[in-house]
C-alpha cells in the first residue's frame, strides 16, 4: 500500500486503512475473484521509502470477503436483459449469460415490450427482474474487470 | 439448498444411469475442474436420448404444476440431464454468432478478440455480434416490423426533440425559467425540467409528446444521441417515462462504434426500413439518404451562442415554437406520407420497397413543376450543377437550368441588378432569394414567393447565416 507523506502523522493508520479499502473493495483479483469488503486488518508492516520519490510503501495484510464463481456452482441470479439469443442475469457483481440453446425445449422467446421466455404450457416465464437458479458452465475473466459466465438453467421461478 | 439432487433424480431410462452419476460428480465439484469442456456422455445413442427426452418431458410437465422448492430441484435435474443428452446428439460446429466478453454465447468457447464484430453495449455491456448474425437479426426484425406495419425511426435528442443547457450558462433574462420548471416526480405533461443533479435544465420541444405518440404507431423508435449514457437515459425518462416508446433502444455516444459519428451499424433494422431525424446532417456521413434534417431547436441562449447565432433565443424572447405548425408537426406529416407509401397496397412485394427512395419521392413533390435559374448565387468559377443549392433544388423536384427561357418559373438571385432578374421582372416570373429554396427544404412545402423577395433580403441584412434557417416569428 503506497502512501503520500501528506497522510503521515497521527492518522497514519486510519489513512492507510481507508486508502486500502478504497483501492481494493470492488476490484477483481484473478485468483480470488471479486473483493467485496474488507473485514479486518491483520497487520501493517514497516514502511519502506521508495527510492527517488517520497512515497512510502507499507505491506498490509488484511482479511476480506471475496466472491469467486466456480464452474459447476449453482447460484441465484436476477434477470436483467432478455434477448432472442438468451438472457443476461446478475448475481451481485457477477454478470451471467444464459444462451437459449441451454434452455429446455419448451422455452420460447417472446418479443415485445417486455421480452421474455415462456414455457410451452405458459406456466413458467422468465423476464426482467425474474429470479433464476443457474448452474455455471463457463467462467471467463476479461481484462480483470468483469467475470462472466454462461450457464445451464435450473429453474425456480419467482416472478415479480 | 438441497445438493443431493442426483440421487433423487426420477430419471429411468438406461442411458441416464450414467447421467445421474455424472450429475452427482458435477454438482459436488467445488473448485475449477481441470477439464475445459463439459464431459458429455458420448456413448448415449440418439434413440436412447430421444426416448429419455420424451419421458423427461412428460415428467417435467407434471412437476411444473406444483411450484415447490424440493419438486423444482427434481425438475431441475430432469431438465439438466435432458440438456446433456441433447448436447451429445447434436454435432454441428458452433458458428459463434456472438460473444459475451470473450466467450461464444452459444457454446461458451473462448473466441479470439480479433474477429470483427459489432458491439451492442446499449443492449448489454460486453455483448458483440458478428456481421452475419447482425444481418440475420435484422432480417428477423424486418419480418416483425412488416407484420406490425411499422418501420424504424432513429431520433436525435439535442436540438431535435429537446434543448438542454448547463445551469451555469443561463443568462440573467432566463432566470425566470427556474420558477416554471415541472416536477420530476411525474413528468407527464411537463416541458421544462430542472435537473440539479446534472447541473442542467432541459426544455422539450413543443409537440414532442404528440409526435412520439403518433410516430410510435408507425415506427419502432430509437434514441441516438451524442450525449453520454447517463444523459441519454435521463432524457429518455423525461420523454418516455413509461418506457413504451424506446424501451432499451437508447444509443448514446458511449455505444457508438466510431467517435463523433453516428451510424446505423448498431441499429437492428434494415437500412431500407430506417428513417433518421436529426438536426445535424454531418453526423450521419454514411446514411444521408435515410436522414430527415430538422430545423434546430434553440430554446436557451447558450444554444444560440453555441452555433454562433446572434439572434435571440426563444427563452429570451419569452416565446416558443408553435405547436401545431412547428418543425415536429411538419416532420410528422412527412413520416406519415413516407410510411403510407411504404405500406401502400401496390402490386410490389414489400421486401423490394426502400424507405430511402420513398423519402426522395416525397421530397420531389415539393417544388414539382418549378423551373429554376440561378443568378449570381454561385461563384463564377463554380460548376453550377455541383453546387449544393442546385442539388437541393433538384432534390425538391425542381428542374434547374443555367439559362433563361420561356419555361423558367423562378429566378433565384441575391442581387436585383442582374440580367436574369430584369428579364424575370419583365416576363412576370418569380424572383426570390435562396431562402425560398432553403425554406422549402426545411418546411417540406413550397413557400409563398412574396415572403422571399429580394427586398426582404435587404431588410434582414446579414443577421442570419445563409445556410441556416432561423426561427422566424
Amino acid at each position: 500500500m503506497q502512501l503520500h507523506p501528506r497522510f503521515f502523522g497521527q492518522n497514519l493508520r486510519e489513512n492507510l486503512v481507508s486508502k486500502l479499502i478504497k483501492d481494493v473493495e470492488g476490484t477483481i483479483s484473478g485468483r480470488h475473484g471479486f473483493v467485496l469488503v474488507v473485514t479486518g486488518i491483520e497487520s501493517i508492516g514497516k514502511g519502506l521509502i521508495r527510492d527517488g520519490t517520497s512515497f512510502v510503501t507499507f505491506p498490509v495484510k488484511y482479511r476480506c470477503v471475496v466472491f469467486r464463481p466456480f464452474k459447476g456452482e449453482v447460484l441465484e441470479a436476477v434477470v436483467t436483459t432478455v434477448m432472442q439469443h438468451g438472457f443476461f442475469a446478475e448475481a451481485g457483481p457477477l454478470q451471467l449469460f444464459v444462451s437459449n440453446h441451454e434452455m429446455s425445449d419448451g422455452m420460447e422467446y417472446q418479443a415485445g415490450e417486455m421480452p421474455n421466455y415462456t414455457s410451452s404450457d405458459a406456466s413458467v416465464r422468465i423476464q426482467k427482474e425474474s429470479e433464476v437458479l443457474l448452474k455455471i458452465t463457463t467462467v471467463s475473466v476479461v481484462a480483470t474487470e468483469i467475470v462472466r459466465t454462461i450457464s445451464i438453467t435450473l429453474f425456480t421461478m419467482q416472478l415479480k | 439448498m438441497n445438493m443431493s439432487v442426483a440421487s433423487d433424480s426420477p430419471v429411468h431410462s438406461s442411458s441416464s444411469d450414467d447421467l445421474a452419476g455424472f450429475l452427482e460428480t458435477e454438482l459436488d465439484s467445488d473448485s475449477a475442474s481441470s477439464s475445459e469442456s463439459f464431459p458429455i456422455d458420448e456413448a448415449a445413442e440418439e434413440d436412447d436420448a430421444e426416448v429419455s427426452n420424451h419421458r423427461l418431458k412428460r415428467r417435467k410437465l407434471e412437476h411444473i404444476e406444483t411450484v415447490d422448492e424440493d419438486e423444482i430441484e427434481d425438475v431441475a435435474s430432469v431438465k439438466f440431464s435432458q440438456e446433456v443428452s441433447e448436447a451429445s446428439s447434436s454435432k454441428l460446429p458452433c458458428e459463434h454468432p456472438g460473444t459475451f466478453g470473450n466467450m461464444c454465447i452459444v457454446c461458451g468457447q473462448t473466441v479470439e478478440e480479433e474477429e470483427t464484430g459489432v458491439s451492442f453495449t446499449y443492449i448489454h455491456k460486453g455483448i458483440k455480434f458478428n456481421q452475419d448474425e447482425v444481418t440475420r437479426m435484422r432480417d428477423i426484425d424486418m419480418k416483425m416490423l412488416q407484420s406490425q406495419r411499422k418501420l424504424c425511426l432513429v431520433l436525435d435528442l439535442d436540438h431535435t426533440l429537446l434543448n438542454s443547457t448547463v445551469l451555469r450558462d443561463l443568462k440573467p433574462e432566463e432566470e425566470y425559467l427556474k420558477s416554471l420548471t415541472h416536477s420530476l416526480q411525474d413528468v407527464s405533461g411537463g416541458d421544462l425540467f430542472m435537473l440539479e443533479f446534472m447541473y442542467m435544465m432541459t426544455k422539450l420541444r413543443p409537440f414532442v409528446h404528440s409526435f412520439l405518440k403518433e410516430a410510435s404507431k408507425m415506427f419502432v423508435m430509437y434514441i441516438y444521441t451524442m450525449g453520454d449514457r447517463p444523459y441519454a437515459r435521463q432524457m429518455a425518462k423525461l420523454l418516455d417515462p413509461k418506457g413504451e416508446y424506446f424501451g432499451e433502444r437508447i444509443i448514446s455516444r458511449d455505444d457508438g462504434t466510431v467517435r463523433h459519428q453516428k451510424s446505423l451499424d448498431v441499429v437492428l433494422g434494415q437500412e431500407k426500413a430506417v428513417l433518421i431525424l436529426d438536426d445535424t446532417e454531418n453526423a450521419w456521413p454514411s446514411h444521408k439518404d435515410n436522414l430527415i434534417v430538422i430545423e434546430r431547436y434553440h430554446f436557451f441562449a447558450s444554444s444560440c451562442k453555441q452555433f454562433d447565432h446572434r439572434f435571440q433565443s426563444l427563452s429570451q424572447l419569452k416565446s416558443d415554437e408553435s405547436e401545431p405548425d412547428g418543425a415536429l408537426a411538419t416532420v410528422l406529416k412527412v413520416l406519415r406520407q413516407t410510411h403510407s407509401l411504404f405500406f401502400e397496397d401496390g402490386g410490389e412485394d414489400l421486401s423490394s420497397r426502400d424507405v430511402r427512395s420513398l423519402l426522395k419521392q416525397v421530397r420531389k413533390e415539393i417544388l414539382k413543376g418549378c423551373k429554376v435559374v440561378f443568378s449570381r448565387v454561385f461563384p463564377t468559377k463554380f460548376q453550377a450543377e455541383d453546387h449544393p443549392l442546385w442539388r437541393v433544388a433538384e432534390g425538391l423536384g425542381a428542374t434547374c437550368a443555367t439559362e433563361v427561357d420561356e419555361s423558367v418559373t423562378h429566378v433565384v438571385a441575391m442581387d436585383v441588378g442582374t440580367e436574369k432578374v430584369r428579364w424575370a421582372i419583365r416576363e412576370k416570373k418569380f424572383v426570390v432569394h435562396r431562402g425560398w429554396i432553403d425554406a422549402a427544404n426545411y418546411l417540406w412545402k413550397k413557400q409563398p414567393e412574396e415572403n422571399f423577395g429580394l427586398e426582404q433580403l435587404k431588410k434582414q441584412g446579414t443577421d442570419d447565416k445563409s445556410d441556416d434557417v432561423g426561427l422566424e416569428k
